[in-house]
């Protein structure tokens, strides 16, 4: 092949993923890893609850459920899916267990938060000194996993929640008859 | 006998220090906190920009510390930990590629534009050298006038 031939062939071989890695590389959170632990058991954990209670992964057993890492100071990724997070809440009832943790905040902090934004009920897990949150792997809130009624996680959201969201990641979890 | 002390005393001294050298087991062994140290240098902290566990002070990388310590005292090997990690948040949070092949990629890729680059020069000079030697007809057409103008 001459030289002349090869220089053609160079600029797809080159340009071609120089201009993929551009367009698709740089307009992405590098935190946004695909998570390990989908396909495999979710973790276990027992942990004392905003509420004053505690809270085992072993009483959620049975059940779908998600949790969702969130703190007062996301903000306003946080805020945008709290309502999300809340009308999931109502409309599933016991169906679907919610459960929050908070993520390098303050109990006082959240608490104000929900006071604020409305509590719609769910537990939030206080995580001190974020052993759950690594055992998650989260890089920063907002993060959710869906996990199903057999212990495994199914799906994981990197980001805030939106409706349709939810619904799409619901649906790793859930039977179409309750959705 | 009492002029021989202190001579001999020294030199069973020595003797006993130079047994013990060879004998007792050399310290070259990292510490449980040096291997520590290592792998929290090795471990990417979560919510950081580009920070290894052992450079940033954020409750993320403080609890991975604390579990590399818990993980090496139970008597985990680093393999261990540093798999322990990457279970939880996959290849991600190894700063260094955790496949040999990739530490050859910038070198292949330096390679290659070395190459292309080398050629092209190679390419122009040819190109260049006879160009340059190969006279214009005007010049040709003025030696040739010359040179009969001679024989004449």
């Amino acid at each position: 092949m001459t030289l002349r031939r090869l220089r053609w062939l160079l600029v797809p071989l080159l340009v071609v993923p120089l201009a993929w890695l551009l367009f698709t590389g740089f307009g992405r959170d590098p935190r946004e890893v695909a998570s390990p632990l989908i396909g495999g058991p979710a973790p276990e954990w027992s942990l004392a609850t905003l509420d004053g209670g505690t809270l085992s992964s072993d009483d959620l057993a049975g059940r779908p459920y998600i949790v969702n890492f969130w703190a007062s100071w996301c903000i306003p990724q946080c805020v945008d899916e709290h309502p999300v997070l809340a009308n999931a809440y109502e409309r599933y009832g016991d169906e679907l267990a919610i459960v929050g943790v908070l993520y390098q905040d303050r109990p006082a902090d959240a608490e104000a938060f929900l006071a604020r934004y409305g509590d719609a009920g769910y537990p939030h897990l206080i995580d001190e000194g974020g052993w759950l949150a690594i055992e998650y792997g989260i890089t920063g809130p907002p993060e959710t996993f869906f996990v199903g009624a057999d212990g495994i996680v199914r799906d994981k959201q990197f980001g805030p929640l939106t409706e349709a969201l939810m619904a799409e990641r619901l649906g790793a979890i859930l039977t179409a008859a309750s959705r | 006998m009492r002029r021989w002390f202190a001579p001999g005393a020294l030199a069973a001294l020595l003797a006993v220090a130079a047994a013990g050298a060879l004998i007792l087991p050399r310290s070259d062994e990292p510490t449980t906190g040096e291997r520590a140290d290592a792998l929290a240098r090795e471990l990417r902290c979560p919510d950081c920009q580009g920070l290894s566990v052992a450079d940033s002070p954020t409750q993320s990388a403080l609890e991975i510390r604390r579990q590399i310590d818990e993980l090496l005292a139970s008597g985990a090997s680093p393999d261990e930990v540093r798999a322990h990690f990457v279970e939880r948040y996959g290849d991600w949070i190894l700063l260094a590629p955790a496949s040999p092949v990739l530490w050859a990629v910038p070198f292949l890729a330096l390679g290659l534009g070395a190459s292309v680059l080398l050629a092209w020069l190679l390419r122009a000079r040819r190109r260049a050298g006879p160009a340059s030697a190969r006279p214009d007809d005007d010049v040709r057409r003025r030696l040739h006038e010359e040179a009969e103008a001679l024989d004449a």
